[in-house]
C-alpha cells in the first residue's frame, strides 16, 4: 500500500503485526471492549491524514472511560472506527475486540449483529440525528426489530414505552406517536439514549452527548446517561472536550492529542496528578465556576499539528513550554508514571512533573491584569451604558390574509441595569431567555424603542439625527460568536480593520498607523495584515474580530459568546486577552455567555435572565457564592466542575423539563413551573408565587445583589436533588 | 388538513379568475378574427364579416369590457365558453382535445416518474461508478437536446425499424387508423400508435427527475440520522433505503407536482410532431387563427391544471413530511 509510506518511517510494518499478536494474547479476558493499536488513515487531496495513531485501551464491564481532547485530536474518529461507521475510504488497522471477538475487518453486514445490540452509540447533535419523517416510536421499535425479529408488536411497543419512561420523557405512551421535530433538543437526546440502550448494550459510546445543549439540559441528560448505565450495566465510553463533564462520571480518562493518547489513568490521577504538560495545560485553561480567587488562565500557544506529516518528535513539543532538544528526538511512548501502575504518560519529563509543580509557572500564565478603575469604588465611576425598563415584545399572529394577534412573546420584558467604566457585566441564562434580544435592542437603539438606552450619556430618545447616532455608535462596538462568519472572507485583515476607521473619517496614514497598533494590541503579527481571514486559526480570527471592535476606541464592547466556538486551549488565550485589554484600555464589557465558568472568571457583575426578565443581579462573587434565586442556584449547580472528588459528592439540582414557551408564561413568577423551591412549598404559600410577580429587590444587607423571589433560600424539593455518592470505589 | 386545502383552493380560484380575465382582455384587444375573414376569397364585405362575427358572439364593434361581460355571463350562467371564428363551439372542441392530450401524456408521465426516480436512486447508490456516470451523462444530454429534435430522432428510429422489418409495425403520427373493426385489431392499432410518442416523451423526460432524485439522495446519504440508523444495526444500504430515501423524496415530490401541469398544458411540440390534436397545439393554433375564446380557454385550462398541481404538491409534501402537517 503506497499510502503507508508516510507512517512506515515511524514504525515498521512488522512491529505492527508483532504488537497486535502480543496484544491479542495479553488482552484481559474480563474486558468487555479491548482496543489495541488502533490506527485510522484517510486519503485527502493533500495526502494521507493519519487521524488516529495507536490507541490502546481496555474497558471493564460497567466502568466509564472518558476520552478527552480538542477538536481534531481523533477522539470521534476512534469511536466511529470502533462502531465500524467510518466511510469505506478510511483505512483502519489494529484490533477492536468486543467480549473477545474481533470487530475490525468484519463486513458491514456482519458488523450489524453487534451495532445497536452489544455496542451502541449516542451522537453529538440530537437535532439532526433522528430521522425527521418517522415517529419517535417507529425509530425506537426499529432498533428492537433489527435484533429481535421475532418479538411481537405489542411487546416491542411496551418496551418502547418503558424505554421512554426510563429516559424521563413524560407521558411516554402518547409521545411514541410524536415526530422528532415536536421534541426539544434535550428531549431528542433522551430519545437517542433510549434507542441506544434498547437492546441492553454491553458498551455504550457517547460522543459529546451534551455539547449542543444548555447547562440545565446537560445536567438532565448526564443524569439520564447515569440512569441508563445503572439500568443496563453497560460500560460507557464518554467522549468530550469538557473536562468538567467527565470528572464526575468517568473511572478512567484517556487524554488524546494529535490522534494519540498522551496520558491515561484513573480519573483522580489525571485531574490531581497530571504528568503530561498538555493535560496540565488543559486543566489550567478551564476557568472554574466554583473558585473566586482570580488567577489568569493558562493559554496553550500555537495550534495542533497537521496530521499529514508523521511527527518526528513529541507532537506537543512545538506548543510545550518545557520542550527541550530531546523532545524533538523521536515520539515518546506512553510509559507508566513513576515506573509502575496504570497511570501512563507520553512525556520524557513526566517524572519531573510530579509533586507541586504549578501549571501557571510551567505555562507562564500572564499576571492578573489590574485596571486603573479597580481601585475606584463603583459608585464613583461614570456610567457607560444604562438600560431603563427596556422591552421587546413580538406579536404572535395567525392567519394568512387577515392577521389575528393570538399572543405576545415577551422576549425582553422590562430590563434595567447599568454598566460603569472599566467593568465587565455579564448576562447569563438558558437559550430562549432573551440574552441575544437584549444585545440586539442595545445595538439597534432608536428613538421609538420601548424603554430607554443611554450610551455614554446620550439617550436613544435624543438619537433622532444621524450625528448623535454616529456618536453613540462609536462608544459601542460588538464582537460576534462565530469568528469565521463575522469576517468577510474576501477582505484582507487590513481591509477588515480599515473599514470602521474610514467610516470614522480618518486619513490613510493615520489608518495605517492605527492598524499596526491594533494588531500588536491583540497579539497578532503586524506583518500579517495582508492575509485573508481563512489563513488564520479560529482563535486568531476572534482576535481580528476584537481588533475590529476596538478600532474606533469604544468605551463599551459587547461580546456575544466570544469564546464558545473556540477550543479550550485557544479559549484561554482569548479570555486572557480580553482581561488584559479591559485593564489596559479601561474598557467596559457587556458579555453574553452560556458558560458560567467563563462568566465568573471575567466578570465583575452578572445578571441572570429567565424568560425576558432579570431574576438575580449583582456582584459576580456574591451571586455565584451565595445565590438566592432558585433558578440561579439550579444553574450554578448544573455546571460540571473539573474536580472529580467535588463532582462525586456535590448536590445537584436537576430542573424538570425545558424552558417553557414564552407564550405559556404564568401570571405570577415565571419560574414557578420549574422551581425546586416552589415544588416543596405548602399550597398556601404556592398561591403567592402563582398570583404575584416577585419584584427585583436588594438582599437584606447593603450588598450588590438583587433577586426576584418571595422565598429565597427555601427548602428544595427532594425529587429535584441528585447526589452521586460513589466516592468510595473511585479511591485510587 | 381539509380546511387548509379548502383555503388554498379558494386562493387558487381567485388567481385563476384573475389570470383568465387578464388573458381575455389581452386576447380581445390584440386578436382580430374579423381581419382574417377579410382575406377570404371571395372577399366578404365588412358588414357581412361583422354580421357573421356577431352571430358567433364575437362582435368586433363592442368594446373589450362589453365583450368581457358577455363572455363572463355566458360562462357563469350557461357554462358556455363561446365559439371560434369558424363557428365551432369551444366546449365541444375542448372536451375532445383534453381527452387526446391526457391519453398522449398519461402513460409517459407515469413512466417518466418511475424510471427517473428509480434511476436516481440507483445512480446515487453507485456514485461516481460506471453506471452512475453513464446514467447521469445521459440525463444531462436529454436535458440539453431540444425536445423536438429528440422526438424526431425517435420517429426516425421507428421508421428505420419499420423499414428493416419490411412491415409497418409502428405509426409515427396520428391517434388511430380510421375504420378498424373493434376488438383485438383495434387494440393492436392503438398500441402501434401509442408506442412512439410515449417512448419519445419518456426518454426525454426522465433525465430531470433522475438528476434531482440523485442529488437529493446524495445530500442525505451521509446525514446524521442515516448514521444513527446504521448505529442501530442496519447495513448502509438498508439505512439509506429506509431513512434517507423518504427524506430525499420530499423536494422531488414537490417538483413532480409542478411539472405535471407543464407537460399537460405545454406539450405542443409533442402534439404537433406526433400529430395528436390536443390542447397544447390548440393554444398555438388559436393565436394564429385569431381565436379569442379558444386562446382564453386554453389559458384557463393551464391555470386550473397549475392550481391542481400546486395543491397536489402541498398534499404530497404533507404526505411525506410530517414537519409541515398543519394542526
Amino acid at each position: 500500500m503506497s499510502s503507508e509510506t508516510t507512517t512506515g518511517a515511524m514504525e515498521p510494518a512488522r512491529s505492527d503485526v508483532e504488537r497486535l499478536h502480543v496484544a491479542g494474547l495479553h488482552a484481559p479476558t474480563d474486558a468487555v471492549l479491548s482496543v489495541r493499536d488502533l490506527n485510522v488513515r484517510f486519503n485527502s487531496e493533500n495526502g494521507v491524514v493519519h487521524a488516529v495513531r495507536g490507541v490502546d485501551f481496555d474497558l471493564m464491564p460497567g466502568k466509564t472511560l472518558g476520552i478527552v481532547g480538542e477538536s481534531g485530536s481523533g477522539k470521534s474518529v476512534t469511536s466511529l472506527a470502533i462502531m465500524g461507521l467510518l466511510p469505506p475510504t478510511a483505512q483502519v488497522s489494529g484490533s477492536v475486540r468486543l467480549k473477545g471477538r474481533e470487530l475490525l475487518g468484519l463486513s458491514d453486514k456482519d458488523m450489524c449483529k453487534y451495532r445497536g445490540n452489544d455496542l451502541a452509540m449516542v451522537f453529538q447533535d440530537p437535532l439532526s440525528s433522528l430521522t425527521p419523517v418517522f415517529t419517535v416510536g417507529t425509530q425506537i421499535v426499529e432498533a428492537l426489530t433489527i435484533h429481535h425479529p421475532t418479538m411481537s408488536r405489542t411487546a416491542k411497543e411496551a418496551r418502547a414505552v418503558e424505554l421512554l419512561a426510563m429516559v424521563g420523557i413524560p407521558s411516554p405512551k402518547d409521545r411514541l406517536k410524536a415526530f422528532p421535530h415536536e421534541f426539544s433538543g434535550g428531549m431528542r437526546q433522551r430519545v437517542m439514549i433510549a434507542i441506544a440502550i434498547a437492546n441492553n448494550p454491553r458498551v455504550l459510546i457517547a460522543d459529546e452527548p451534551t455539547t449542543a445543549l444548555d447547562v440545565t439540559i446537560q445536567a438532565q441528560v448526564l443524569e439520564v446517561l447515569h440512569t441508563a448505565q445503572e439500568e443496563t450495566g453497560a460500560a460507557v465510553v464518554m467522549i468530550t472536550h469538557d473536562l468538567g463533564v467527565v470528572a464526575g462520571m468517568a473511572d478512567d480518562i484517556m487524554v488524546m492529542y494529535a490522534g494519540k493518547p498522551v496520558e491515561t489513568g484513573a480519573v483522580d490521577d489525571i485531574y490531581y496528578n497530571p504528568r503530561m504538560p498538555y493535560t496540565m495545560g488543559l486543566l489550567g485553561a478551564v476557568p472554574r465556576v466554583d473558585v473566586a480567587e482570580k488567577s489568569s488562565l493558562v493559554p496553550i500557544e500555537g495550534m495542533p499539528p497537521n496530521l499529514l506529516h508523521a511527527p518526528t518528535g513529541c507532537s506537543f513539543a512545538p506548543r510545550c513550554p518545557l520542550a527541550s532538544e530531546a523532545c524533538h528526538d523521536g515520539e515518546p511512548a506512553l510509559a507508566p508514571v513513576d515506573g509502575q501502575g496504570l497511570h501512563r504518560a507520553a512525556c520524557i519529563k513526566s517524572e519531573a512533573l510530579g509533586g507541586d509543580v504549578d501549571v501557571h509557572d510551567v505555562f507562564a500564565a500572564p499576571p492578573v491584569p489590574v485596571s486603573r478603575f479597580d481601585a475606584v469604588p463603583r459608585a464613583e465611576r461614570s456610567t457607560v451604558l444604562q438600560l431603563k425598563d427596556v422591552r421587546k415584545h413580538f406579536p404572535l399572529t395567525r392567519g394568512a390574509l387577515i392577521k389575528r394577534r393570538i399572543g405576545t412573546v415577551k422576549a425582553v420584558d422590562g430590563l434595567s441595569f447599568d454598566i460603569r467604566e472599566g467593568e465587565c457585566f455579564s448576562i447569563v441564562g438558558e437559550s430562549g431567555s432573551g440574552k441575544t434580544t437584549t444585545l440586539l435592542e442595545i445595538m439597534e437603539f432608536h428613538a421609538d424603542q420601548d424603554g430607554e438606552v443611554v450610551i455614554g450619556g446620550l439617550s436613544n430618545k435624543q438619537a433622532a439625527d444621524a450625528k448623535t447616532k454616529a456618536k453613540m455608535r462609536r462608544e459601542l462596538q460588538m464582537v460576534f460568536q462565530d469568528p469565521t462568519g463575522a469576517l468577510d472572507p474576501r477582505f484582507t485583515v487590513y481591509e477588515v480593520l480599515a473599514e470602521p476607521l474610514q467610516n470614522a473619517g480618518m486619513d490613510r496614514g493615520a489608518i495605517r498607523k492605527r492598524i499596526m497598533e491594533l494588531m500588536k494590541l491583540v497579539g497578532l503579527q503586524p506583518d500579517h495584515v495582508n492575509r485573508f481571514p481563512n489563513q488564520f486559526s479560529g482563535g486568531q480570527r476572534q482576535r481580528i474580530g476584537i481588533a475590529r471592535a476596538l478600532a474606533v476606541n469604544p468605551k463599551l464592547v459587547v461580546l456575544d459568546e466570544p469564546v464558545s466556538a473556540l477550543d479550550v486551549s485557544v479559549q484561554a488565550g482569548v479570555i486572557n486577552l480580553l482581561d488584559h485589554l479591559r485593564a489596559e484600555l479601561g474598557l467596559s464589557y457587556l458579555l453574553v455567555a452560556h458558560d458560567l465558568s467563563v462568566v465568573r472568571h471575567i466578570s465583575n457583575r452578572v445578571a441572570v435572565m429567565y424568560l425576558g426578565k432579570i431574576v438575580e443581579i449583582g456582584a459576580v462573587d456574591r451571586v455565584f457564592d451565595n445565590p438566592r434565586h432558585p433558578y440561579t442556584r439550579a444553574l450554578l449547580s448544573a455546571i460540571p466542575v473539573p474536580d472529580p472528588q467535588l463532582e462525586r459528592t456535590r448536590e445537584r439540582i436537576i430542573l424538570q423539563g425545558d424552558l417553557p414557551s414564552p407564550l405559556q408564561a404564568p401570571k405570577g413568577c415565571n419560574f414557578a413551573t420549574r422551581c425546586p423551591v416552589f415544588a416543596a412549598l405548602p399550597p398556601a404559600k404556592q398561591e403567592k408565587c402563582l398570583t404575584l410577580e416577585p419584584p427585583l429587590e436588594a438582599a437584606a444587607s447593603a450588598t450588590d445583589q438583587q433577586f426576584a423571589c418571595f422565598f429565597p433560600d427555601g427548602e428544595l424539593d427532594e425529587d429535584m436533588l441528585v447526589v452521586h455518592e460513589t466516592a468510595d470505589h473511585h479511591a485510587p | 388538513m381539509l380546511k387548509y386545502l379548502a383555503k388554498r383552493g379558494i386562493t387558487y380560484v381567485v388567481m385563476i379568475f384573475l389570470t383568465t380575465s387578464a388573458g381575455y382582455f389581452l386576447a380581445v384587444s390584440s386578436l382580430k378574427p374579423a381581419l382574417l375573414e377579410q382575406e377570404r376569397i371571395p372577399r366578404p364585405t365588412p358588414e357581412q364579416v361583422a354580421n357573421s362575427m356577431r352571430l358567433k358572439g364575437l362582435d368586433p364593434d363592442l368594446s373589450p369590457w362589453e365583450r368581457y361581460v358577455d363572455w363572463l355571463t355566458g360562462i357563469v350562467t350557461r357554462w358556455d365558453w363561446g365559439r371560434s371564428p369558424n363557428g365551432a363551439y369551444i366546449n365541444a372542441e375542448f372536451g375532445d382535445r383534453v381527452w387526446i392530450s391526457t391519453r398522449l401524456f398519461l402513460a409517459s408521465i407515469i413512466l417518466t416518474l418511475v424510471i427517473g426516480v428509480a434511476l436516481g436512486v440507483y445512480s446515487a447508490a453507485r456514485q461516481y461508478k460506471f453506471q452512475d456516470r453513464v446514467i447521469t451523462s445521459y440525463s444531462y444530454l436529454a436535458y440539453i437536446v431540444p425536445a423536438p429534435i429528440a422526438y424526431f430522432l425517435v420517429q426516425l428510429g421507428a421508421i428505420n425499424i419499420n423499414e428493416s422489418v419490411g412491415d409497418r409495425i409502428f405509426f409515427v403520427t396520428g391517434i388511430s387508423t380510421p375504420g378498424i373493426a373493434p376488438g383485438w385489431a383495434q387494440f393492436v392499432d392503438m398500441v402501434a400508435h401509442y408506442v412512439v410518442p410515449t417512448v419519445a416523451i419518456t426518454l426525454v423526460g426522465w433525465g430531470a427527475y433522475q438528476i434531482a432524485q440523485r442529488q437529493y439522495l446524495l445530500d442525505n446519504v451521509n446525514a446524521d440520522f442515516v448514521r444513527t440508523a446504521r448505529a442501530k444495526g442496519l447495513t448502509r444500504n438498508q439505512a439509506i433505503a429506509r431513512h434517507a430515501l423518504r427524506v430525499s423524496f420530499i423536494p422531488v415530490a414537490q417538483s413532480i407536482a409542478f411539472t405535471i401541469p407543464a407537460i399537460f398544458a405545454g406539450g405542443f411540440f409533442a402534439e404537433k410532431i406526433f400529430a395528436w390534436p390536443g390542447v397544447g397545439s390548440w393554444s398555438i393554433d388559436a393565436i394564429s387563427l385569431q381565436d379569442v375564446n379558444a386562446a382564453t380557454a386554453t389559458l384557463a385550462y393551464g391555470s386550473v391544471i397549475f392550481a391542481l398541481g400546486a395543491i397536489l404538491a402541498d398534499f404530497a409534501t404533507t404526505l411525506v413530511d410530517p414537519r409541515v402537517r398543519v394542526q
